[in-house]
């Protein structure tokens, strides 16, 4: 805690006198209910508080976060950007992710701080490990210069801002927390299956080895623990768990989309091919092979498909409608329930207006051609390119840097061919 | 605590050398889903996209497929194995290892609604929907899922290298009603149960297995009896397969309402 609110709050306490005083509690981080009272990976309280537990060991907590060394996170960074917010005496700036992040993206980076449910779009969940805006394949991660230029340019057309302010050090201690909290959320998400899949209920034996009965007759049963520190074979899974996690983080760089030099068609100042070129990207733009069209809609304004869902919003709706069709029994029911009452309103992934020039991943070429190629991970928009290094796509890089063309000459195109206005009212003033 | 060790170490050795000397043994398992009380016709698909092509396939909702003796398909059934553990492979699933599985795009929707496929085994996802655009988007828990564009006459192969836990969901986002599910095991013990409602595996390795009964409206299958066993609360029945002959788990009457009807 920061000394000095400790003093402040001492001294309240003294003038309210015998009142509560400060009741400054330190934020912890929440499970993902979602997740733990899904009809998938329904989690048992005991499984719930072990879960929690092992999460604490391997993370630490929003004051004082720790990583372990096979993370590869820098941990000087995590304690700049974690705890209460306040600047030492030479002015470095400490608990940056609470000053700037977490009234949006919350303690847990759940995508859920208290201004969230006022924007639109809402706040990314981190925890999942999906980011929209990076340079590499569609599965993959994004690199640290993704999430960096993400903080540094912010978003445009959603409410996150541009912290280009910043020092460039704050602006890495934030990146490396986001990536801590979706490690965090990934591994909490592993260890929900691990459970689910590999532990559970067990038949209880006797001295003999014979199943123990209970009055009707049935096999006793009791939950087999999650408690790696004294079963080295959970241990074991854990860290494989952990390994396969920081294994796709640290892949990223190996995925970064670079494109043939000899496939980018043109020089943008060459006004005759750079319109060549947007000619053919608007065939491809309203042709089956790229079908653009189909989404962002018969003149580009994005309103083509928009009845279907982002990954965060569709897992809160199939949740929801499995509540409203079965809440369960007794507690569980209760559970869910307050779980699904607590839930933002779902909303529809809406694709994007393409004449308003306003592009959240960033407006350079690169950026377009990185959203034509691998699509945009965790949203609708499928990829046109090949799939991983190697792979084959469905559209030549030539062919997707046609259509960067396009849709870059898209706001200054004519949404129709508007007949002149005919001449009634002028004849009538002459 | 040394002679703990011992005990353990030799009763590896013998289970290991047991399950060498089981390795040629295997048998087979069958049984049929029947739907006991009626779900009704399934409804029909509002085809809002690409109108004039998918709306002349007079598309239903193709959650619950059930024949016309009652008998439920697409539902799922595979092996549970724990994290690190593999199942004995019979030689004559050798060839089938490489031969790809077909996921296609026709007729507005996936066909066929479920595959099941390997890990190493190519997945091949095509288009034959003649001048119609369509993206395959799957969701995978274990492997990266991937969402591209799949045209005519360039079917994309995928190769999935790990197993899933559960089916996985398949999606086209151009056309919102397309759906199909993945199974993706490492071994080939899993089967669909077809139009009436069978299904088979076999050359299953002798002994007792855990099976998983999936079926899309309902996840995990709760509570189903039948020769042999029934299903726990995740859907698994132990279940024991003996050498040589193939356990029949006769008919599993699966109650209308437990697929949300």
């Amino acid at each position: 805690m920061n000394y000095g609110l400790r003093s402040i709050c001492f001294l309240g306490s003294l003038v309210v006198m015998g009142a509560t005083g400060c009741d400054f509690r330190a934020p912890e981080f929440h499970l993902n209910m979602v997740q733990m009272v899904s009809d998938a990976t329904p989690t048992p309280v005991e499984y719930q508080e072990q879960i929690a537990n092992v999460l604490g060991g391997m993370f630490g907590d929003p004051d004082e976060p720790f990583a372990l060394p096979e993370t590869g996170l820098d941990i000087r960074r995590l304690k700049m950007a974690a705890g209460p917010a306040w600047t030492d005496q030479k002015g470095a700036a400490f608990g940056l992710y609470r000053q700037h992040c977490s009234h949006c993206h919350g303690i847990d980076g759940d995508g859920m701080g208290p201004t969230a449910l006022f924007l639109n779009p809402y706040p990314r969940d981190y925890r999942q490990g999906v980011y929209k805006f990076k340079s590499t394949y569609n599965p993959a991660k994004p690199t640290d210069e993704d999430l960096h230029r993400v903080l540094v340019n912010g978003i445009p057309g959603s409410a996150m801002p541009s912290f280009s302010l910043l020092p460039s050090a704050e602006v890495e201690a934030l990146v490396e927390y986001v990536k801590y909290l979706s490690f965090r959320g990934q591994m909490e998400t592993a260890l929900t299956n691990y459970v689910y899949n590999d532990l559970g209920e067990e038949e209880v034996t006797d001295e003999n080895g014979d199943p123990v009965l209970d009055d009707e007759g049935e096999p006793v049963t009791k939950l087999i623990p999650l408690d790696p520190e004294n079963d080295p074979e959970q241990q074991e899974v854990i860290k494989e768990l952990l390994a396969e996690i920081v294994d796709g983080w640290n892949e990223a760089n190996e995925q970064i989309i670079v494109p043939a030099e000899d496939a980018i068609p043109t020089d943008v100042s060459d006004m005759k091919k750079f319109a060549e070129s947007a000619a053919k990207g608007r065939e491809l733009f309203y042709g089956t092979r790229a079908n653009c069209m189909k989404c962002h809609g018969p003149t580009g304004l994005g309103d083509g498909q928009q009845d279907d869902y982002d990954i965060w919003n569709k897992a809160h709706l199939q949740f929801l409608e499995s509540v409203a069709e079965d809440p369960g029994e007794g507690e569980i029911a209760q559970d869910r329930t307050e779980v699904a009452e607590s839930l933002f309103p779902v909303r529809n992934a809406i694709p994007r207006n393409l004449r308003k020039g306003i592009y959240r991943g960033g407006n350079r070429r690169i950026d377009l051609f990185w959203r034509i190629y691998a699509g945009i991970a965790g949203s609708p928009m499928p990829g046109s390119g090949p799939a991983s290094p190697g792979a084959q796509g469905t559209l030549t890089e030539e062919e997707m840097w046609n259509i960067v063309d396009y849709v870059l000459s898209l706001p200054y195109e004519n949404a129709s061919q508007p007949q002149r206005a005919l001449p009634i009212n002028t004849e009538l003033v002459n | 605590m040394r002679k703990l060790f011992t005990i353990y170490s030799t009763t590896m050795l013998l289970l290991m050398l047991t399950s060498q000397l089981n390795a040629a043994d295997w048998g087979s398992i069958k049984g049929k889903f029947v739907v006991d009380g009626s779900v009704g016709d399934p409804a029909a698909i509002n085809v809002n996209k690409d109108t004039e092509y998918c709306g002349k396939h007079d598309l239903v909702d193709e959650t619950v497929v059930v024949g016309d003796d009652g008998g439920l398909a697409n539902v799922v059934v595979y092996i549970y194995t724990k994290r690190g553990q593999s199942l004995d492979v019979h030689p004559d699933f050798e060839a089938s290892a490489s031969e790809p599985v077909v996921l296609d795009n026709k007729g507005c929707r996936f066909e066929p609604h479920v595959i099941a496929v390997r890990t190493g085994q190519p997945l091949e996802v095509r288009n034959d929907d003649p001048g119609i655009g369509h993206n395959t988007n799957a969701s995978f828990v274990a492997n990266p899922g991937f969402n591209e564009m799949v045209t005519n006459g360039a079917p994309i192969t995928k190769t999935l290298q790990k197993a899933e836990p559960v089916p996985a969901p398949v999606a086209c986002n151009v056309h919102p009603w397309m759906k199909a599910y993945a199974v993706v095991r490492e071994d080939p013990y899993m089967a669909v149960s077809d139009e009436n409602g069978e299904f088979e595996i076999l050359n299953v390795p002798a002994g007792q297995h855990e099976f998983i009964f999936w079926h899309e409206a309902k996840g995990n299958m709760k509570d189903l009896k039948m020769t042999g066993g029934k299903t726990d609360r995740k859907g698994r029945a132990k279940l024991k397969i003996a050498s040589g002959e193939t356990l029949d788990l006769g008919e599993i009457k699966i109650p209308a309402k437990a697929l949300g009807k």
